[in-house]
């Protein structure tokens, strides 16, 4: 079980980041989570969206350097402790964390190599793995 | 202790001896004779000697004997540094290689530099220009030059550290880089004569003014500089941060390397050329055609004395004018406007020459790298800075950061062994750079 993540490549520019998300306010796509990332002069945008292949589309018709990729959401009980039980749990099974952040809620992305892996060392614990499309149907109040 | 020139309080242009005054001041009618003579000489070397010149004059029915005015000289089509590249190595060498004692080379327009080698008589020749715009510039026996152009292929360091000896200067082969280092060899040696790029010459004069050191107590005196164009304004900032007097001397590899001309303490805008040994013309870059003198134009040299490589007609792609009135530093040889700009696109780089068709073949060589991309040129900081934005291309972009810079550090370190010069690889978004009319402008020269 996984979800869809946008990658998307920006320069350290004033108004490049703006540009993104008025793309996809256009096509009607809504932002779950996102991340930014940056090196002295370019950085990347990491998007959780709720319909990845329209925005997908729409930012590569805008003009972006798009990738999508994979990455594991687990959501967690909103107590002291449960993302340390995560971690920790991947930490014991050797599993490498490239990234994470979180998204609405109590939801937290995870990139690692082997997600199937991941799911599995987590099956016993008290999270909850999500889809993309729980990702598309929620709605926040 | 032998006299130190640092004591020397006086910098008046007369007090200096000439060379070689039967012809840095003969009559403009015997320099053209002198020159024409030895023209006759050099054409019929090269006719003799290169199967690509045998050919070329024979095609045009122009037999070496027959030269007899510049009409006649100007009817043999010019030489392209294009030539140099297509028969390297050797392919232009009027002599057996045991004849050529020494090899330099400089970068060429794409991958390959492009050679020259000079016989005995060569090296000797090369002495007495690179002695004789030293003269020009107030340098004299008994001054000590500390050497900061590298040595290695580059004509500069070689060419100046032995016209310097041969003029009875002690030398100090301090080489490029280290900046600190040629600071305390300058006060602890007592160097006189500066021989640097001017760029490099200001990051010591900024190095040494952080470090404490006072250059208005330093023994240093004259700034002998070349390898890249010299603004009036950087010469200056030099002159007065640094308190010494600098000159900026001109040439290329291709005809020889330095020497071809030289600033004299008089005319501080122009270069005196050493017609004896280099035969000018200036002509319109798009047309070919010769224009008449004091006209701007492009700058064709014909080396007079050369045996290794003889050219003839070699179009610099420097523009420049020359002008022949008498100087007030009492040489009538004819005066090149120092060059600042160039009729193609080619780039100095602290001293070194960049074309953009360098760059575009080493991005064709890596897989992924796009073929848009522009070089910024600035010095804000002082010294030349290059900047490649390179647009990123959708197989090369990468959710990793380990692998963008993967990326990125294989285009800088493969663009550093290219060019000889480091280089600030930027990745930037397709689209980024403007394509005007599907050209794109690939330069932008910032640099003040």
């Amino acid at each position: 079980m996984s979800i869809n993540q946008l990658s998307v490549f920006v320069e350290n520019q004033a108004g490049r980041i703006g540009r993104i998300t008025q793309t996809l306010e256009a096509a009607d796509v809504s932002i779950r989570g996102f991340s930014l990332a940056d090196t002295a002069d370019y950085g990347i945008a990491r998007l959780v969206v709720d319909k990845p292949a329209a925005g997908e589309a729409a930012l590569k018709a805008a003009g972006f350097l798009v990738r999508s990729g994979e990455l594991l959401c687990v959501e967690l009980p909103d107590k002291p402790g449960a993302l340390d039980h995560v971690f920790t749990s991947f930490a014991e099974a050797n599993i490498n964390i490239e990234y994470a952040y979180s998204l609405v809620s109590t939801y937290v992305a995870i990139k690692v190599a082997d997600i199937p892996a991941a799911e599995q060392q987590l099956a016993n614990q008290a999270v909850r793995l999500v889809n993309q499309d729980e990702l598309e149907e929620l709605v926040v109040s | 202790m032998s006299q130190n020139p640092s004591q020397n309080p006086s910098q008046q242009p007369g007090q200096y001896p000439i060379l070689n005054p039967s012809l840095e001041c003969a009559s403009r009618d015997e320099i053209a004779s002198q020159q024409f003579a030895l023209l006759r000489e050099q054409v019929a070397w090269a006719y003799e000697r290169v199967p690509y010149y045998t050919e070329l004059l024979d095609g045009i029915g122009l037999k070496p004997a027959e030269l007899r005015t510049p009409a006649d000289f100007q009817r043999i089509p010019f030489t392209e540094k294009s030539l140099l590249r297509d028969t390297y190595p050797y392919g232009l060498f009027a002599v057996p290689l045991d004849e050529i004692i020494r090899l330099h080379a400089s970068s060429g327009t794409t991958g390959k530099p492009i050679v020259v080698g000079y016989t005995r008589q060569d090296i000797e020749e090369w002495r007495y220009c690179i002695m004789a715009l030293a003269q020009m510039a107030g340098v004299v026996p008994g001054d000590r030059a500390q050497m900061a152009f590298g040595y290695g292929m580059f004509t500069g360091g070689f060419g100046l550290h032995y016209g310097m000896e041969g003029l009875g200067v002690m030398m100090i082969p301090a080489a490029a880089g280290n900046t600190e280092r040629h600071i305390m060899m300058i006060e602890d040696y007592g160097t006189t004569v500066l021989i640097a790029t001017p760029s490099y010459a200001l990051h010591i004069c900024e190095v040494g003014e952080k470090l404490g050191f006072d250059w208005a107590a330093s023994s240093l005196r004259v700034g002998l500089f070349g390898g890249e164009p010299c603004p009036p304004k950087l010469k200056a900032e030099i002159e007065s941060r640094m308190h010494i007097t600098c000159t900026d001397n001109y040439g290329l590899t291709e005809v020889m390397g330095p020497g071809v001309s030289g600033e004299c303490l008089v005319s501080r805008q122009q270069q005196h050329i050493m017609e004896d040994r280099f035969y000018w013309e200036v002509i319109d870059p798009n047309t070919g055609e010769v224009l008449p003198e004091g006209q701007p134009g492009e700058l064709v040299l014909t080396p007079l004395k050369k045996q290794g490589i003889p050219l003839l007609r070699y179009r610099t792609h420097d523009l420049t004018r020359v002008i022949t009135e008498p100087c007030g530093c009492g040489r009538t040889t004819a005066r090149m406007d120092k060059v600042r700009t160039r009729s193609d696109d080619m780039l100095i780089i602290r001293g070194t020459n960049v074309y953009p068709s360098q760059i575009e073949d080493v991005l064709a060589g890596i897989p992924g790298a796009s073929a848009h991309y522009r070089i910024i040129v600035d010095n804000e900081t002082g010294l030349d800075r290059l900047t490649l934005n390179l647009e990123v291309q959708p197989e090369i972009f990468s959710d990793s950061f380990t692998a963008m810079d993967g990326f990125r550090q294989q285009v800088t370190d493969k663009l550093k062994s290219v060019l000889q010069v480091g280089v600030v690889v930027k990745l930037v978004e397709p689209g980024n750079i403007d394509r005007v009319m599907g050209k794109t402008k690939h330069v932008e020269d910032l640099r003040s």
